[in-house]
């Protein structure tokens, strides 16, 4: 069971990621699959930030005073793994442009129909 | 999905590993040359601006499509009395 | 100059033009149209010569920034790449001069925003067309979903539900594709697919590359309606406005079979895709039940945009079929067919767009007599009809004829089964409009209103040319096929 216990980060965002999904399918209100999304997205995020954890005493990836001037040799190992941050920056602002651009469609669906049920949406539109 | 997805994690480098392959296989250089390359101090920006400043790029245009959607969709019409649309 | 800096230069006008097309419309409104299509033929200009340059000379590498790969992002443009940056941006053009007459009727108020999202739009496909880096790959289709699922909304009645629906499932498929990368990255390190493709054979083994397959696939599947996860492709491309249905029905469902080509092919070589997984046997069976689904629904249509909605999904299954074949043959078929059915679905959307423009409505009944008010238009659709039916010398026969081909070496008949079943079904479809078109039912004063409605009343100008046009290309397409096969084709086939 040793894979369980060296790995558990990756378990509780892939148990996150099911509550986001599952909220995306099954709910019918709008808002709650828009929210189910954004949790969805934000487990993604969380997965690829864990990525760049380095145990043993591993800082942030941001270079200190003593280490500019070419004192002595930059270690890796102690500093974070700087990319997926990088692209988990990206992906961050992906996922805030979907939830604007998800909730101004729900915003003229509102407008339109006075509601926020989807099968009260299809019902008036029928 | 869920069982498949935890099928996957068998494989993966333990939490924490710095002998995983992101860590050593691209990163060492982005940690290493960002003071003589990119003269910052804070790698993520270097990576962020320099290295990788095309997804950026690409980032900032998301935003504008954003932007545009919303007006594109939530402006309403002139006229009194006629429902948005 | 251009022709060194041409591949970025396509994006970056694109994009440059879509940022500068709001501050031109708020000085003169009139100005954005012009400018949407000059800034479209300069993108077209340079990615015919982009396709020149690796038509001569081999595969481009464009390093962006000067980082050398795999620490920057680099732009590799072979010969699949450059097909498809000539057709999106030529296919785009099209549209963009086609648009003019359709936006004044449907969406006279907004047409700068539109426009806007049209030239972003243009920009996310062709960025996630030229790119070799998976990640901004991400990046990009998700700018090309936005400007679509946007553009799709501002439709008729009912278009934000099914905006909405194809939001949440295109972003399930977008994230997806994202996990697969992150899955990838956990045991490679690497972001670039040059590279991913040096390290990944080692690695063949592993739990984890297998499951990045998967998310891979599905994500991909979502974005391309491939059965079962097409759901969303009906009611979204029916209820958009036809200028936004005309730009997206083409395009976005091709492209996301061009990223599961690439996936496939080159981050994951051949050996690996066909042969140590049954993902073919699944590819092929999805493809199968989709040309069955989408001939049999859209027999069952009256409307006719909906109907062309379940012919662009029977299209994909053509394509996903002659992926999942896996015999070189089969694999010319579909990328052949990638070509042909950006034009053919372009030709079939432009001219229901026209039919709406003039109708005012798309229920196939109401079309009656349309071959004597409007000649030109139907004749079009006339080569287009007969191209997806698949008659020659039509660029459709060909791409049946080599899937065809493809699966008869394979030994493979169900899908020659298929293939065969929906041409007839095709045939059945379009005649009922050339019928219905032809003839005038209906009335018991037949004899007057005859008179009356055979007065020629032909499309505006703008909206005729492209149509027109879409044609003549199909007939060439269809006349130089060898050409294109043996100088273009051959060597985007991988090698299996």
């Amino acid at each position: 069971m040793d894979f369980i216990i060296a790995k558990y980060n990756y378990w509780i965002y892939i148990i996150l990621m099911m509550i986001g999904f599952y909220a995306m399918i099954a709910k019918t209100n709008l808002i709650k699959k828009i929210i189910g999304m954004n949790i969805f997205q934000t487990a993604i995020i969380l997965f690829f930030v864990s990525m760049a954890y380095k145990k043993g005493g591993a800082t942030l990836p941001i270079l200190t005073n003593a280490d500019m001037h070419g004192e002595h040799a930059i270690q890796v190992a102690g500093y974070l793994n700087p990319l997926p941050h990088v692209l988990m920056l990206t992906a961050i602002v992906v996922s805030i442009a979907t939830l604007g651009v998800a909730l101004a469609i729900a915003i003229m669906m509102y407008r339109k129909y006075h509601t926020l049920e989807e099968d009260e949406i299809l019902k008036a539109i029928k | 999905m869920g069982a498949f997805l935890i099928y996957g994690t068998i494989d993966m480098p333990d939490w924490g590993d710095p002998n995983s392959p992101p860590s050593v296989h691209v990163s060492p250089r982005y940690i290493k040359k960002t003071e003589e390359e990119t003269a910052t101090p804070n790698m993520v920006t270097s990576v962020l601006a320099d290295y990788r400043g095309y997804d950026t790029l690409g980032e900032t245009t998301v935003i504008f499509t954003a932007g545009m959607a919303c007006i594109l969709l939530l402006r309403r019409r002139k006229e009194a009395g006629k429902a948005g649309q | 100059m251009i022709i060194e800096q041409a591949p970025a230069l396509i994006v970056v006008v694109s994009l440059m033009s879509a940022i500068a097309t709001p501050l031109i419309g708020w000085l003169r409104k009139d100005l954005c149209y012009l400018w949407v299509i000059l800034s479209l033929l300069f993108t077209t200009f340079c990615s015919v010569l982009v396709l020149n340059t690796v038509i001569h000379q081999g595969t481009i590498h464009y390093y962006l920034g000067s980082w050398l790969p795999p620490w920057g992002i680099e732009y590799v443009v072979d010969h699949l790449n450059a097909m498809m940056l000539v057709l999106i941006t030529g296919a785009s053009l099209l549209v963009a001069i086609y648009s003019r007459k359709s936006l004044e009727i449907e969406l006279p108020d907004r047409t700068i925003y539109f426009y806007t999202l049209f030239l972003l739009q243009v920009t996310g496909f062709v960025g996630i067309v030229i790119t070799g880096d998976v990640f901004n790959l991400y990046v990009f289709l998700e700018i090309a979903s936005l400007s679509g699922y946007a553009l799709i909304a501002t439709g008729e009645e009912g278009a934000p539900l099914a905006a909405f629906r194809y939001l949440i499932l295109g972003t399930v498929g977008a994230c997806f594709y994202l996990l697969g990368v992150g899955y990838l990255y956990m045991v490679t390190g690497s972001l670039n697919m040059a590279d991913l493709a040096d390290i990944l054979p080692r690695l063949y083994e592993s739990k984890v590359i297998l499951v990045a397959f998967a998310f891979f696939m599905v994500g991909i599947a979502l974005k391309m309606a491939l059965f079962p996860l097409h759901l969303w492709l009906p009611d979204a491309y029916t209820k958009a406005p036809s200028v936004a249905s005309a730009l997206i029905a083409p395009l976005m469902t091709k492209i996301a079979v061009y990223i599961m080509l690439r996936i496939m092919f080159t981050v994951f070589r051949p050996n690996f895709s066909m042969a140590l997984l049954p993902v073919t046997q699944i590819l092929l069976y999805a493809g199968v039940i989709a040309i069955f689904v989408g001939a049999v629904m859209a027999l069952a249509q009256r409307d006719f945009k909906r109907m062309l909605c379940y012919v662009v999904i029977a299209e994909v299954g053509y394509m996903a079929g002659g992926v999942g074949i896996a015999n070189a043959v089969a694999i010319k078929g579909a990328i052949l067919h990638i070509m042909n059915d950006v034009v053919m679905t372009l030709g079939l959307f432009a001219v229901a767009g026209i039919l709406a423009y003039k109708m005012k409505d798309h229920e196939i009944g109401a079309f009656k007599n349309i071959f004597k008010t409007m000649p030109f238009t139907m004749a079009a659709f006339l080569v287009v009809a007969l191209s997806v039916i698949g008659v020659p010398p039509t660029c459709g026969f060909f791409s049946k004829w080599y899937l065809i081909q493809g699966s008869v070496m394979a030994g493979n008949w169900i899908f020659v089964v298929a293939l065969l079943f929906s041409s007839l079904i095709n045939i059945v479809l379009f005649f009922r409009i050339i019928e219905t078109g032809y003839y005038d039912f209906g009335t018991s004063e037949s004899g007057h209103a005859h008179e009356e409605g055979s007065a020629v009343n032909e499309a505006p100008l703008s909206m005729l040319i492209p149509t027109i046009a879409v044609a003549v290309v199909i007939i060439l397409i269809g006349l130089y096929n060898q050409s294109i096969i043996t100088n273009i084709i051959n060597f985007a086939v991988p090698k299996i």
